[in-house]
């Protein structure tokens, strides 16, 4: 009895001990749920953050602190003698870069946040068209949050798949993947509203080209297969089949959305190098103008035949885009390591390569169904 | 052959606990972040050097259970012991406890390094250290089946862990494992042996033995846990190359922990946090076993009581605790003790297999003249 009484003992004490731990109760911390960086006019870095600091009486309060350092840790260090609650970054979502600092090199600020355990690897990286600190300092009529609402505005949009997926694990893993290169958000502000304008393409660490918001579709679908996600095309004149031709409209506008897409990519001569891309999409058709019967087989497969020429022409421009840019942001180096042996791939040597590769698309587009009224 | 254990019934345990105790003593600390050191020898085929390596463990362990099998219920200091005589077979002996001393510290450290690299960095090293030694001591008093009986709920326990990894599958892309066996072979066979400081464990299978009630059923349950530890391993190799991109796990130190980040549920934002905690149940059995292990050495060695040696043992690895302190320090430990351990785990049992074999011989020729 007295050995286990001297146990008993020994075991809580710990317990009680334990208690000890830094505590950070939530009415005493500044949550953090947004950084931009900027390059900084005098130090190295200048960040932005959007702080919340929740009170349990009044509705809680967002800060956002601009200070300029050279580390990121200096920086937090730096607003945290400006504000009275301690500041904790565990609960970051976004993180943002301005366009100058995104030209120069990205690169550290993927190691910074990544060595950070209590930073989770699942926030979005984006870039800002200009710098972040106005975009975030501007007073907007109807968002209260900043950092909570850009973080609605991209997460909404890539689980809809309407714009490539930019998490900080996603991107670090382009980043340190010898045949691909990372692709990140453009956001901007428009009057009071903030705007999803674009993606940027990235080699290596640096940013080197947008593309317009509209190819987000385009990249999508090249770089993986996706399940859902609206699309609008205008199909162009030639393509249009002539028995579907009215005579009055020139281009035909068309709305679908993608049920399944899966792409098959295969080498199919390592030196050059040249690629086969098979992609096969199975659509919805959900707007065209004007008016066509789509209960007649062939009208369906006239119309299949000049989405898919459409698409066709359209991927083939995003990736000669990528290519004069060397930007590879669809993987394909990834595809040419894992096909050919022994090929010690560097991103140099892939970015060399890829200026003169070659794609043959072949796209297979099914229209599955329309609505309920033909 | 002479010094074997006689035991009671109520002292024994059931052969198929053995692949609770194989498998907890094996799965450990080193799961946390192997991929990583495997992966700088064999790149892309990191995952054939795992198999390689399953595979060792299942001829090392045959080899073992014959040694054993050879002297019917003694373990391995009683067998060190008969075969190089009092004097070389303590010392021997000696060699055997010093291991499993190095291998309870290095489990205790590294699992005290992760908690504070990802949840307490402020937490004293010294506090944590004496929290695992003062449990690990407590169910070492209970004995040999309380131990038995930490190593089956450990695992029962965990069991959940492991579906969860089929979450970051979304991520990962297959093209990552090709082109297979572009490594070269010595470059696979390294890995391999990188594998040593995580797979090893089920050398307590040599202490263990006489403890067995039903010999016979000893094989089956030893070579089943090793092949659950195999398929564990080969399983979380497998998505840990899918996942990440070739750069990225060569920085990641504990990729295992790391794939865990990226799991969240609506109640609970970091899975990991959850993980790292939980691990202390997984490292347990490791802990209990190798004290239990080192203890019955001790007490074949010099005339020690099992309380005296377990808290001598305790205070050394306490201090050893305080002086090893940085992130190098601990990796230098491992790779060293890594080198080590390959020797002592994966080619000396074969020695001792010839050696017994050898002597036996010689014994039953001597007897029949």
């Amino acid at each position: 009895m007295k050995i286990f009484k001297f146990y008993f003992i020994l075991l809580f004490l710990p317990g009680i001990l334990s208690g000890c731990v830094e505590t950070n109760i939530l009415d005493r911390v500044g949550l953090t749920t947004l950084v931009g960086y900027d390059a900084g006019t005098e130090e190295k870095i200048a960040t932005t953050a959007v702080i919340r600091e929740v009170n349990p009486e009044f509705q809680s309060n967002v800060e956002v602190v601009t200070t300029e350092n050279e580390t990121s840790k200096g920086n937090r260090m730096k607003a945290n003698r400006k504000l009275s609650k301690k500041i904790m970054v565990g609960q970051m979502r976004v993180i943002l870069f301005g366009e100058e600092l995104a030209k120069d090199d990205l690169h550290f600020y993927i190691d910074t946040h990544l060595e950070n355990a209590s930073i989770s690897n699942s926030l979005y990286l984006a870039v800002v068209e200009g710098e972040t600190a106005p975009l975030l300092q501007y007073e907007y009529k109807n968002i209260d949050d900043i950092g909570q609402h850009i973080y609605r505005l991209i997460e909404q949009n890539v689980k809809q798949e309407h714009m490539i997926s930019s998490s900080l694990h996603e991107i670090a893993h382009d980043f340190y993947m010898e045949g691909k290169d990372s692709a990140m958000p453009i956001i901007k502000r428009e009057d009071d509203l903030i705007e999803l304008t674009g993606i940027a393409l990235f080699s290596g660490g640096k940013m080197v080209s947008t593309l317009p918001v509209e190819d987000s579709f385009y990249v999508k679908l090249v770089r993986d297969s996706f399940t859902s996600g609206i699309f609008e095309t205008i199909i162009q004149k030639e393509d249009i089949p002539p028995n579907l031709m009215t005579g009055t409209a020139s281009d035909m506008p068309v709305a679908f959305d993608a049920i399944r897409s899966k792409r098959v990519l295969k080498l199919v001569d390592p030196t050059t190098p040249e690629f086969d891309l098979q992609l096969k999409l199975k659509a919805r058709l959900l707007e065209v103008y004007p008016d066509v019967n789509l209960g007649d087989p062939k009208v369906v497969e006239g119309i299949e035949n000049a989405v898919s020429k459409n698409l066709s022409r359209e991927i083939s421009r995003v990736i000669a885009h990528s290519q004069n840019v060397q930007s590879d942001i669809f993987g394909f180096g990834e595809k040419y390591r894992s096909s050919v042996r022994n090929s010690n791939l560097t991103k140099e040597k892939w970015h060399e390569m890829y200026k003169n590769m070659k794609v043959n698309i072949k796209v297979e587009f099914d229209i599955l169904r329309d609505g309920v009224f033909e | 052959m002479k010094n074997s254990i006689q035991l009671s019934p109520k002292d024994m345990i059931n052969a198929y606990l053995l692949f609770f105790v194989i498998h907890g003593a094996q799965v450990g600390v080193g799961i946390h972040g192997f991929q990583r050191v495997i992966y700088q020898d064999a790149k892309h085929d990191a995952w054939i050097s795992v198999l390689l390596a399953g595979l060792a463990t299942h001829i090392i362990a045959f080899c073992m259970i014959k040694t054993l099998e050879i002297y019917g219920s003694n373990d391995l200091y009683g067998i060190h012991q008969d075969v190089y005589g009092k004097r070389i077979g303590n010392f021997f002996n000696i060699v055997y406890i010093l291991y499993c001393f190095v291998a309870f510290f290095s489990v205790l450290r590294n699992y005290i390094e992760v908690i504070q690299t990802w949840i307490f960095p402020d937490l004293a090293t010294w506090f944590l250290s004496a929290t695992l030694i003062l449990i690990t001591i407590y169910a070492f008093t209970g004995g040999l089946r309380v131990i038995v009986g930490v190593s089956f709920f450990s695992i029962v326990l965990a069991l959940w862990i492991l579906p969860l990894l089929f979450v970051p599958l979304k991520f990962s892309s297959i093209d990552s494992l090709f082109p297979i066996l572009e490594t070269n072979v010595g470059s696979i066979l390294k890995g391999a042996q990188s594998m040593t400081f995580t797979i090893i464990g089920f050398e307590i299978l040599q202490i263990i033995y006489p403890f067995v009630k039903d010999k016979e059923n000893v094989r089956k349950h030893v070579h089943l846990g090793l092949l659950f530890t195999t398929f564990v391993y080969l399983f979380i190799m497998f998505v840990s190359l899918t996942y990440y991109s070739e750069g990225k796990l060569t920085k990641t130190i504990w990729a295992t922990l790391s794939l865990f980040s990226f799991i969240s549920f609506p109640f609970m934002e970091r899975f990991e946090f959850v993980a790292v905690c939980f691990w202390m149940l997984i490292i347990l059995p490791n802990l209990c076993l190798y004290l239990w292990a080192a203890c019955r050495g001790a007490k074949r060695v010099v005339k020690i009581s099992g309380k005296k040696f377990v808290w001598i043992f305790s205070l050394l690895i306490f201090i050893g605790t305080l002086f090893v302190q940085s992130r190098t320090q601990i990796n230098t430990i491992n790779t060293q003790f890594g080198h080590i351990a390959f020797y002592i785990i994966f080619v000396y049992p074969i020695f001792l297999l010839f050696v017994t074999m050898l002597k036996k011989k010689y014994t039953s020729q001597k007897e029949q003249k």
